[in-house]
């Protein structure tokens, strides 16, 4: 088991968090005893093969999914002795939620989608109008605040995700594979704005995703595997675009000097700058 | 009480609307089920109000007529002779109007109708028509017939009808007797003791000023031996009672039937949105929906539907009522506020029970299906 400990204040912690299905021979360890602590104004990124524990564990983070044992405290709540409304509380109150499917209500409006999360808050009438429309104007979506999801494009679909999810001011937003289904543009815009979230409003950010692309906006990167935390290699840093990246991936060795890059465009272009020749060096 | 203050975003009435022609289909269904209670209870109205219009809008405060006999309709009375010396002589007494009365058939050469024959003293007119549209009170070898009949039967003014097997002249018309079950018609008393008889079937009294028609009636109970006595209000409740009693069974049935219907579309448009949206639910719940909450719109989208639905039945029978009597004039719809708050009950019933199916759908909710990815 790996140990990830920032000093204090948190805005959550969790302590030897575990999640298991089944009994005796049929025991499955979805998450093992996993410790962390995400403060104010960090981006976590956890990463990890399909299957690893990511959703369980993001579930459990987000007062979705009781822990089987170990314990996390929210805002000074243990949720794994809490009662079921306060666990209902502490999600309307302390998270903001942002979906890989967007998830937005097909028969509201952006501006009621982000409305409605206010509402559950206890915001109402104007004042979580005032809220809604001020939060589409922040993401740029203030001339769509009265369309319907189906009249979005991707990107818009999840600027008005993330925009619900800070509708009740949340100290954490926990986002499960945000650029899944977005354009590489697309992706970064909203990589970018998930930074921004945490380093202009100090929120704490855990994203949970397979997207190399938001490498560059994470402050920690945890990998996830058989339901515990793993070191992972040193990064480096992709000279063409400025991606932290594994030191797995393409790579070429230029004056005695081996580069890394995010993918093989980055590392086409980089030779092609320095006049290598990009060999047969596996991705 | 929610207001518009604090209003929030009304989740059941979008997601209940989002698919409009499925909505509308589900209130219209809804609807059509309490328009055939409506509809039914207003033919009934209606014809009561027709059965008591005579009684109803004469100028008598106290009917008196044989003994155990309470109603006009389905009846048949006479009166012991002494009668109308007797009740004339009570103290409190303006005036005494006895009338005749059988029940018969007016004819013309190609048409019948069902009538009330009521023969009365045409030199007061009391105890004759409430209102003569054309014409003149009847004489002797006349009759005055209600202008519905009379068009029905295709006659006018100085056309010749058999009433009671006697060839009369129409004299004149009057309007608001003509029922969906029968239409009164008018003689004089010299006239109905020449068809029938000369007994007297019904005193009708008035009070004089400052005696109040129950009080008259206690006191025509103590003086006239052999008769029952009722204030207006009471012969006219005897009435409406009798065609009451009449439909009621029918109207049962229905009233069963509808429920039956309308409990069903409530409840399987309830079902089918609920289940059809089931992960916008977990989303909700995701975000920080209580149960409780989700319970609460479930029921908000019930009452919308029975709400919209008994407004579009209401506006839909008061329509029907309308061109019913204009296409068939006998046929009266009284949409009354009485029927529409009992079918507006029936109707919340309905809804409360339809929303009961969805509920354990929704408590299994899990908020964390959320995050799965879409099918």
């Amino acid at each position: 088991m790996t140990t990830f400990v920032q000093a204090p204040p948190t805005a959550l912690q969790a302590r030897a968090l575990t999640k298991t299905y089944g009994v005796g021979a049929t025991l499955v360890v979805a998450v093992g005893g996993v410790d962390l602590d995400v403060v104010p104004g960090e981006v976590v990124l956890i990463m990890g093969p399909s299957g690893s524990g990511k959703t369980t564990l993001l579930l459990m983070l987000g007062a979705l999914l009781r822990p089987t044992s170990g314990s996390l405290v929210i805002d000074g709540i243990d949720t794994t002795t809490a009662s079921g409304r306060t666990l209902t509380r502490l999600r309307a109150t302390h998270f903001g939620f942002v979906f890989q499917d967007y998830n937005l209500l097909g028969a509201l409006t952006a501006r009621e989608n982000v409305e409605l999360a206010c509402n559950l808050a206890g915001t109402t009438g104007p004042r979580a109008r005032s809220r809604a429309a001020e939060l589409l104007t922040r993401f740029g979506l203030a001339g769509r605040a009265g369309s319907r999801p189906d009249q979005l494009s991707g990107g818009e679909k999840q600027r008005v995700s993330l925009a619900r999810a800070l509708a009740n001011d949340p100290a954490v937003v926990l986002a499960d594979e945000p650029t899944a289904n977005l354009d590489s543009a697309r992706g970064h815009e909203i990589a970018r704005l998930l930074r921004r979230l945490a380093d202009e409003d100090q929120r704490s950010i855990v994203i949970v995703s397979h997207d190399q692309r938001l490498r560059e906006v994470a402050d920690r990167i945890l990998w996830l595997e058989d339901g515990v935390f793993r070191e992972i290699a040193g990064m480096a840093l992709d000279p063409v675009c400025g991606m932290q990246v594994e030191r797995t991936g393409p790579s070429l060795e230029v004056d005695g000097t081996t580069f890394w890059f995010c993918a093989t465009g980055c590392r086409t272009e980089f030779a092609e700058r320095h006049g290598s020749t990009v060999g047969s060096q596996p991705r | 009480m929610t207001t518009r203050l604090n209003r929030s975003v009304p989740l059941a009435r979008r997601v209940l609307f989002a698919e409009r022609r499925r909505a509308i289909l589900s209130v219209a269904g809804v609807a059509s089920a309490l328009l055939l209670v409506l509809l039914l209870d207003g033919i009934f109205a209606g014809a009561m109000n027709a059965n008591t219009y005579y009684v109803r809008t004469g100028p008598a405060d106290v009917v008196v007529s044989q003994s155990g006999v309470r109603t006009m309709h389905m009846s048949t009375s006479v009166l012991p002779a002494g009668a109308l010396e007797q009740t004339r002589q009570v103290d409190g007494v303006a005036w005494v109007a006895p009338i005749s009365f059988s029940t018969g058939i007016v004819a013309d050469g190609t048409g019948r109708q069902l009538s009330y024959v009521i023969g009365y003293d045409t030199t007061t007119g009391r105890g004759g028509p409430h209102r003569i549209v054309s014409g003149r009170a009847p004489g002797l070898g006349e009759v005055l017939l209600d202008g519905i009949a009379a068009n029905q039967l295709g006659v006018g003014l100085g056309d010749t009808v058999l009433v009671l097997g006697s060839p009369l002249r129409v004299s004149g018309l009057a309007s608001g007797g003509t029922s969906i079950v029968n239409t009164t018609t008018f003689v004089s008393h010299q006239q109905y003791a020449a068809l029938r008889s000369d007994v007297s079937a019904y005193l009708l009294v008035k009070a004089v000023s400052g005696v109040r028609a129950g009080e008259l009636a206690r006191r025509l109970r103590d003086a006239v031996p052999n008769v029952s006595v009722q204030t207006r209000s009471q012969f006219v409740a005897s009435e409406a009672r009798i065609t009451r009693d009449m439909s009621a069974d029918l109207l049962r049935i229905m009233t069963i039937l509808s429920f039956g219907i309308a409990l069903a579309v409530t409840a399987l448009t309830l079902l089918t949105v609920t289940l059809t949206r089931l992960r916008d639910y977990a989303v909700v719940k995701a975000l920080g929906s209580s149960s409780g909450r989700l319970v609460r719109t479930v029921s908000a989208q019930a009452a919308w539907t029975v709400a919209a639905a008994v407004a579009v039945a209401v506006a839909a029978a008061e329509l029907l009522a309308l061109l019913l009597s204009r296409l068939l004039p006998t046929v009266q719809v009284l949409v009354t506020s009485g029927s529409v708050t009992r079918t507006a009950i029936w109707a919340a019933v309905v809804g409360v029970l339809a929303a009961l199916g969805p509920l354990p759908r929704l408590a299994r909710i899990d908020p964390a299906t959320a995050f799965r990815e879409a099918a």
